[in-house]
C-alpha cells in the first residue's frame, strides 16, 4: 500500500541552545529525506540531539536554520497545532481530567467533526487496539501499557501524515516494551504513517525501523538499513553502538581483486569487505561480531599456541547458545556460537582454536571513538 | 499510608510522645475552644447563636463576613492565577524580582496594607485627593476587600505558581499536536487541571480573610464582621458570653471549611504523571494575552511596591502627604521608651516560642507519617487546629480559660498563665499561642518531606538496635532539618506579625508591637504605625537571617534525593 503523501524533508536542520560561551549545539545539520510510509529511527546515546530533531519536526523547537519539508512545503511558518503531524511522548502526557475516550476524542473535536462521527471513529480505534472495555476509565486507571496504547490511538485518529515517537517505550518493563514493538510497527504498516521513532536501545531501533539515523554529538554519523548498519558501520562508534563487536588490530592491508581487501589479523590471512575510507586510515580495524567467530577445541598447550590460538577465559552456557572470552596473545575476543553440541563447548582454561568468518568481517577506518566493547 | 510500619506495636518513646502531644493540643487549643463552647450556653452567649438568623443585626453581621470572605477568597484566587500564570508562563525581565513582590505581603504586619492605603487612597489620598481630587470613602466594605485581597492573595499565588510548574509541560505539547491552539489548551487543559488549586485557594483565602480582626479594626468602619464584633464584647461590651457567642459563630465555617479544604479538596488534586515530565511549558506568544497579563502583573506590583514605599517613607517624614519633611521624631518617640519593652518581649517571646513551636510541628509530622496507624489523620488534624481556628475565637479562649488556674474537682491541674496577675506578667499564654498558631506550618513542611523519605532508613536504625527516641533524634531530625527551617522562619515571622489572639492576652506588664501599632492606628498616628511596621519587618528579616544561618550550620546537606526504590 504505497501512499503517495508524508514526504518529510530534513534541510541541514540546525539547533544552537544558549549563546555566548554556553551555546550548546544540540544539532547540526541534519539532512533527512523520509520517504512516504517509511518509518525511520534516530538511534543515539542520551544527549546527542534526538528529541531536539524530532521537536524541530514537530514545531516545539524552532530551528536555528535549515528547514522541514512535507510533501515539498516548507513547514517553517507552523506552528505545532497547523502540522498534520501526531506525537506520542515519553510521558504519554495523557490529559489527566478526561477518560479514555474524551482523551483519544480530542484532536477531533478540536478538527470540528461532529459528535456521531467521534463516536464511531474513536469506537474504531479502540476496537482495533483491544481498549474498548478500557473507554470510560481514568488515565490513572491504566496501566502503563495500556496508557501507551491511549497515547498512541490519540495521536493517530486523526490521521497525521507524520508520527513522531520520542522514547515512548521507556517506562514499559522489557517484556512490554517487545509486545508493544510489536503493535506499533504492524499498526504503522497498516496504515502507512511516515514515522520518525527516537530511541537510546539499539534493540527497538533495529527491530522496528525501515531505516537508522544513528546520531552521535549532534550530527548523523551513518544512516542505513537495519542490516547495513549492523553490518557495515561507517565507524567504530556505530559498530560498537550497535550490538556486540570484536575490533581487530590488522596488518598488511592490501587492496585486492574484486572490491575486497585481504588483512592480516590474528596471524591469518582474511580477505574481508571494507568500507571505502578504511583503506586511507592509518590503523584500520577489523570488526568482528562474536557470532561471526568459531571456536573448536586445540591440542595446542597455552604456551605453544599460535596466533590463532587463545586461551578460554570465561565460558558462559545460555542453552540456545554459548558466549565465550578468550584471550589471544594480541587482545580478547568475543565469541557466540549457537545451538552448542554440550560436549564441544571449550572448557575455561583450555586452548581454543578461533576461526573468522571472512565474508561477513567488516574494515573499519579507524576513528577517535574509544573501543570499549571488551574491557 | 503505605510508607508506615505495619505489625509492630508502639515503642515507648512513640507512647510517650504521642500523650505528650495530645497532652499540649488539649491545652493549647482544645480546652480553650470547649470554654468558647461552655461560655456560649450562657444567656447573652446563647442568645446570639440561636438569633443568629432571627435577629437582623447578627444577621447583617454574618452576611457582612460571608459577604467578605467570599469576595476575597475569589478576587484573590483570580488575582493570584493572573500573577503566578504571568510568572510561570510569560517571558520578560525583572521575573524574579516579581516572585520577592509577591511574596513579601506574606510576612509583613498586618496594619502596614491598611494604614498605606488609607494615607494613599483614602478621603484624604496622597492619590485619590492629591492628585484626581476624589474623596472617596474607604472605610468599609471597598477598603477591606481592598486591603484583605492584597494581604492574601499571595497564598493563591504560591498554591497555584506550584501547580502551574509541576504540570507536565507535554500534555501542553500534546494538545498541540492534535491541532489545539493555544487559547483551546488554556481552556480545556490548563484551567481544568488546575480547578483543585482554585478550590484549595479560594478555601484558604476564604478562611484567611473571615477570621481576620486587624484590618476591620483600622478600616472596617461601620461595616461589622464576626471578628470584630466579638472583639467589641470583650473591650466594649465586657460580656465574655456575648464574645463567645460570636466566636462560636465565626468558629463554625471557619472550621467547616478548613475540613472540606484539607481533606476533600486536597484529595482530588492528585494528578497523574506516568512517565518523565518533558518538553518545555509552553510560553505565553500572543500580543493580546501577553498585554493583558503584564498590565495587571505590573499595577498590582506597583502597588504593592507603593503601599511599602509609603510604610518606609511614612516612618521618615512628619505626616505623609501633608508634611513631607525629613524626621527622625518617630523613631526617637518609640525608641525613647514607648516601645522599647514592646520590642524587647515581642523578640524574646517570639523566639522562645520559635524553637517549640518548630519541634512540636515535627513531631507531630513524624508521628502521623511514621508512627500513628490508625487515627493519623485526626492527628494531623489536632496538630493544624491552631491555623483552621481564627487567631480572635483562641485569643478569647485564652482569655477565658486562663485569666484563672484551671481547676478539676478543685484541684489545680494548669496554673494561671494569662492576665497581669499570672507569673511573669502573663507572657506564658502569648508564648502558647505563639506555638499553637506556628507549629502547623512546621508540620505541613515536615509532612511533605518525611513522604518523601524512604521508611527504611528509619528501620535501619531500628535494626540496628536504636531505640524510637534516638531514631528520631539521630537519623529523622536531621534528615527533615531542612523542612525544619523553612518552619522555623515561618514560625518567627508569624509570631512577630500576629495580632488577633495576642490582643485579648497583653498585660500591663507584657506589650506586643502589633498590638502597639493597632493602638497609634487608633489615634490616627500613621508616623508611628509606619516606624512600628518598619521596625517589625527590619527585626523579622535580621532575626530570621540569623536563625536561618544558625541552622543551616547544623543541617546534613539533604540535596540528594533519599528515595531510590519503592
Ligand atoms: N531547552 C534546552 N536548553 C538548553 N540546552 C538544551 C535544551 N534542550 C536540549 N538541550 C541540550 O541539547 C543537547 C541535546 O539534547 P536532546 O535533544 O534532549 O538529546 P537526546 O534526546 O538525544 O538525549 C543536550 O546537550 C542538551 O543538554
Ligand atoms: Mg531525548
Amino acid at each position: 500500500m504505497a501512499k503517495t503523501t508524508g514526504k518529510l524533508e530534513l534541510r541541514a536542520l540546525t539547533k544552537e541552545f544558549g549563546n555566548g560561551s554556553e551555546k550548546v549545539v544540540a544539532v547540526k545539520e541534519l539532512s533527512l529525506t523520509i520517504n512516504p510510509g517509511e518509518f525511520v529511527t534516530l538511534l543515539g546515546p542520551s544527549g546527542c540531539g534526538k528529541t531536539t530533531a524530532l521537536r524541530m519536526v514537530a514545531g516545539f523547537e524552532t530551528p536555528t536554520s535549515g528547514q522541514v519539508l512535507l510533501d515539498g512545503e516548507d513547514l517553517s511558518a507552523l506552528t505545532p497545532d497547523r502540522r498534520p503531524m501526531g506525537m506520542v511522548f515519553q510521558s504519554y502526557a495523557l490529559f489527566p481530567h478526561m477518560t479514555v475516550f474524551d482523551n483519544i476524542a480530542y484532536g477531533l473535536k478540536v478538527k470540528k467533526v461532529s459528535t456521531a462521527q467521534i463516536k464511531k471513529e474513536v469506537g474504531e480505534i479502540l476496537d482495533s487496539m483491544n481498549l474498548a472495555h478500557l473507554t470510560n476509565r481514568a488515565p490513572n486507571q491504566l496501566s502503563g501499557g495500556q496508557q501507551q496504547r491511549v497515547a498512541l490511538a490519540r495521536a493517530m485518529v486523526v490521521r497525521p501524515k507524520v508520527l513522531l515517537f520520542d522514547e515512548p517505550l521507556s517506562n514499559l518493563d522489557a517484556k512490554l516494551r517487545a509486545q508493544m514493538r510489536i503493535e506499533i510497527r504492524s499498526i504503522q504498516r497498516r496504515l502507512g504513517i511516515t514515522s520518525i521513532f527516537v530511541t537510546h536501545d539499539q534493540d527497538e531501533a533495529m527491530s522496528l525501523s525501515d531505516r537508522i539515523v544513528v546520531m552521535r554529538n549532534a550530527v548523523v554519523e551513518q544512516s542505513g538499513t537495519p542490516e547495513e548498519i549492523y553490518r557495515r558501520p561507517s565507524s567504530v562508534f556505530v559498530a560498537d553502538f550497535i550490538g556486540r563487536s570484536n575490533f581487530l588490530s590488522v596488518a598488511e592491508v592490501k587492496k585486492g581483486a574484486s572490491r575486497k581487501v585481504t588483512v592480516e589479523a590474528s596471524g591469518v590471512k582474511l580477505k574481508v569487505n571494507a568500507h571505502p575510507k578504511a583503506l586511507k586510515s592509518a590503523h584500520p580495524h577489523l570488526l568482528v561480531r562474536p557470532e561471526s567467530v568459531s571456536v573448536k577445541k586445540s591440542s595446542s598447550s597455552s604456551k605453544s599456541r599460535k596466533a590463532n590460538e587463545g586461551v578460554v577465559k570465561n565460558v558462559v552456557f545460555y542453552g540456545n547458545h554459548v558466549e565465550y572470552s578468550i584471550d589471544t596473545p594480541t587482545q580478547t575476543i568475543a565469541a557466540v556460537v549457537s545451538d552448542p553440541v554440550y560436549d564441544e563447548i571449550v572448557p575455561v582454561g583450555a586452548v581454543a582454536k578461533i576461526d573468522f568468518d571472512e565474508s561477513r568481517a567488516w574494515l573499519l577506518p579507524s576513528d577517535s571513538a574509544v573501543i570499549t566493547s571488551e574491557e | 499510608m503505605a510508607l508506615k510500619r505495619s505489625g509492630t506495636k508502639y515503642d515507648i518513646f512513640t507512647k510517650i510522645a504521642l500523650v505528650l502531644v495530645v497532652a499540649i493540643v488539649f491545652f493549647l487549643i482544645i480546652l480553650p475552644l470547649l470554654n468558647i463552647l461552655i461560655y456560649s450556653t450562657q444567656p447573652t452567649g446563647s442568645a446570639i447563636i440561636t438569633n443568629a438568623f432571627s435577629d437582623v443585626v447578627i444577621r447583617q453581621i454574618l452576611w457582612n463576613t460571608m459577604k467578605l470572605g467570599l469576595t476575597v477568597a475569589f478576587l484573590g484566587t483570580l488575582l493570584g492565577f493572573i500573577m503566578a500564570y504571568t510568572q510561570a508562563r510569560v517571558e520578560f525581565r525583572g521575573k524574579k524580582v516579581l516572585h520577592i513582590v509577591n511574596l513579601v505581603p506574606i510576612i509583613s504586619p498586618p496594619f502596614a496594607f491598611a494604614t498605606a492605603v488609607i494615607v494613599l487612597f483614602g478621603r484624604s489620598g496622597i492619590i485619590t485627593r492629591g492628585i484626581f481630587d476624589w474623596r472617596p470613602t474607604l472605610y468599609g466594605y471597598t477598603g477591606l476587600v481592598l486591603v484583605l485581597t492584597l494581604s492574601f492573595f499571595p497564598i493563591a499565588y504560591m498554591n497555584l505558581l506550584g501547580m502551574l510548574r509541576s504540570l507536565d509541560p507535554a500534555l501542553d505539547e500534546a494538545g498541540s499536536s492534535l491541532g489545539a491552539s493555544k487559547w483551546r489548551i488554556f481552556r480545556t487543559v490548563t484551567l481544568p487541571l488546575l480547578i483543585p488549586g482554585f478550590a484549595g485557594s479560594f478555601l484558604l483565602l476564604f478562611i484567611e480573610s473571615i477570621a481576620d480582626l486587624a484590618n476591620p479594626l483600622i478600616i472596617g468602619g461601620n461595616y461589622t464582621v464576626l471578628a470584630s464584633r466579638a472583639y467589641m464584647a470583650i473591650n466594649g461590651d465586657y460580656d465574655i458570653p456575648m464574645a463567645a457567642g460570636y466566636s462560636f459563630l465565626l468558629l463554625l465555617p471557619a472550621l467547616l471549611v478548613f475540613l472540606v479544604q484539607r481533606y476533600w479538596a486536597q484529595r482530588k488534586s492528585v494528578v497523574s504523571v506516568t512517565g518523565k515530565p518533558s518538553g518545555r511549558p509552553t510560553v505565553v506568544t500572543s500580543r493580546l494575552a501577553r498585554f493583558f497579563l503584564l498590565s495587571v502583573t505590573f499595577l498590582l506590583t506597583s502597588l504593592i511596591v507603593l503601599v511599602y514605599a509609603t510604610v518606609v517613607l511614612g516612618a521618615f517624614v512628619k505626616i505623609i502627604g501633608v508634611e513631607n519633611s525629613f524626621t527622625l521624631e518617630h523613631f526617637r518617640y518609640l525608641l525613647g521608651g514607648f516601645a522599647n519593652a514592646a520590642v524587647r518581649a515581642t523578640t524574646f517571646l517570639a523566639l522562645m516560642a520559635t524553637p517549640l513551636a518548630g519541634i512540636f510541628g515535627m513531631l507531630i509530622a513524624w508521628l502521623v507519617i511514621r508512627k500513628v496507624r490508625r487515627g493519623s489523620e485526626a492527628l494531623d488534624f489536632l496538630g493544624m487546629l491552631g491555623i483552621a481556628v481564627p487567631g480572635t475565637v483562641i485569643g478569647i479562649g485564652y482569655a477565658i480559660t486562663y485569666n484563672d488556674p484551671v481547676k478539676i474537682g478543685g484541684v489545680t491541674v494548669f496554673p494561671q498563665v494569662a492576665g497581669g496577675a499570672a507569673i511573669f506578667g502573663g507572657a506564658i499564654a502569648i508564648v502558647m499561642v505563639y506555638i499553637i498558631r506556628s507549629s502547623p506550618a512546621g508540620q505541613r513542611s515536615g509532612i511533605s518531606l518525611l513522604q518523601q523519605i524512604d521508611p527504611s532508613i528509619e528501620e535501619a536504625s531500628a535494626s540496628l538496635g536504636a531505640s524510637g527516641g534516638r531514631t528520631f533524634r539521630l537519623v529523622t531530625l536531621p534528615l527533615i532539618s531542612g523542612a525544619f527551617l523553612s518552619g522555623l522562619m515561618y514560625a518567627f515571622a508569624h509570631s512577630m506579625t500576629t495580632l488577633s489572639p495576642i490582643i485579648f492576652l497583653v498585660t500591663p506588664d507584657i506589650s506586643i508591637l502589633t498590638q502597639k501599632i493597632l493602638a497609634e492606628a487608633d489615634q490616627g498616628r500613621y508616623g508611628n504605625v509606619f516606624a512600628l511596621c518598619c521596625m517589625l519587618i527590619v527585626l523579622i528579616m535580621v532575626i530570621g537571617g540569623l536563625i536561618n544561618l544558625l541552622v543551616r550550620r547544623f543541617q546534613v546537606s539533604t540535596d540528594r534525593p533519599l528515595v531510590t526504590g519503592r
